[in-house]
């Protein structure tokens, strides 16, 4: 990708709906469970509330609001509550899962620089990350390959009985091979 | 390295001030939409209870039973407008992992095609910086390797303008030495 591709991508908020999408549905979820809770209880409770009021008589507050502000009150702390807590906790397992799937990619880059293009990254999850790995895994695979077949040519040619003129077509053959390593 | 913007605190991929940030966005988040129900329900419920006995107790009765629908219209907006902010906020917030890691797709599969692959830099603000460090790494030792094997190869060729039993053994030799270079790919 040329640097000005990437400066298009810059505006692109929107790259990846596995993982903004899903993260966005799973929070979604999330809100809609507290509210379908805090509908069906709040409702109810303040129902009651406001019946009974009606029932007693006093009415020492100006409105319906002040009657029912109280236990309102508590439970929108307990919608509040009862959506962030969870949220955040998804938030961290999230966060946590992508941290622990790149760290594994990172660790198979890092081994591929010290020549080790077989051990798998082993990414696990959902979303991109696993991908990235299957990725990673693949361009290692096809590199690894074609080291070793420019090695098994050169262990060939060097060991004799190659006639002379063939000798050099695969000597620069070879060279144009060893070219197209990381190009 | 160069051209790695992207590095976050401490080196990991995705560092904790990020993370920090998001579930502060999310309290707030979370806040303004309990908050924005709390007005509803005050702007529905806050009408002067005007009468005597019997009809604040006739207003009260009505209120009652229009209590569920009230409350299920305003989770409704709540969650409505709850939903869409947060989703507004992952889309804002993890395109700062998602960017990176559609960028890093982009570069193996043209890496993988055989194109000319350049230093990956990810932009200002970026999470996955270790990801583009390990990956230019990586090709550096690969260019690194290659360099050494051509230039075998080339010193070798260098040595046939002397004779011709000279320019096989040498020839010979640098092929034995870029086999044995390569058996450190495992």
């Amino acid at each position: 990708m040329t640097r000005s591709q990437y400066s298009r991508l810059r505006k692109i908020r929107y790259v990846n709906p596995r993982l903004q999408g899903g993260a966005a549905l799973l929070f979604a979820f999330l809100i809609a469970a507290g509210g379908t809770a805090f509908g069906a209880l709040a409702g109810r409770a303040l129902r009651q509330t406001l019946l009974s009021a009606a029932v007693r008589g006093h009415y020492p507050m100006r409105s319906a609001f002040e009657i029912v502000r109280e236990p309102l009150a508590g439970y929108l702390a307990a919608l509040f509550a009862g959506t962030f807590l969870p949220a955040a906790v998804l938030l961290l397992v999230l966060a946590f899962a992508a941290r622990s799937g790149i760290n594994r990619v990172v660790q198979a880059l890092r081994a591929s620089a010290d020549r080790d293009l077989s051990t798998p990254a082993r990414v696990r999850g959902s979303a991109a990350i696993p991908r990235l790995g299957e990725l990673v895994d693949g361009a290692r695979a096809e590199t690894l390959a074609s080291l070793r077949s420019i090695r098994s040519e050169a262990e060939d040619l060097a060991g004799g009985g190659v006639p002379a003129e063939e000798f050099r077509l695969r000597w620069d053959a070879l060279k144009q091979r060893i070219r197209g390593i990381a190009p | 390295m160069s051209g790695t913007s992207g590095k976050t605190d401490s080196g990991r991929p995705i560092g904790r001030r990020y993370i920090l940030g998001i579930l502060m966005r999310l309290l707030v988040n979370f806040a303004v939409g309990v908050g924005a129900l709390y007005a509803i329900l005050f702007f529905v419920l806050s009408k002067p209870l005007a009468g005597e006995y019997a009809a604040v107790y006739h207003q009260l009765r009505g209120l009652a039973t229009y209590m569920r629908p009230v409350v299920t219209v305003s989770v409704l907006a709540y969650a409505l407008l709850a939903s869409l902010s947060t989703a507004a906020l992952c889309v804002y917030i993890f395109h700062r992992v998602a960017g990176p890691l559609y960028r890093m797709e982009q570069v193996l599969e043209e890496f993988r095609s055989g194109a000319a692959t350049r230093p990956v830099s990810f932009r200002h603000g970026d999470q996955a910086g270790p990801l583009a460090e390990a990956f230019n790494a990586w090709v550096g030792v690969l260019r690194q390797d290659r360099g050494r094997l051509l230039a075998r190869m080339e010193e070798a060729e260098r040595l046939c303008l002397l004779d011709e039993a000279t320019c096989r053994a040498e020839m010979g030799k640098a092929l034995r030495q870029v086999a044995d270079d390569l058996a450190a790919y495992r």
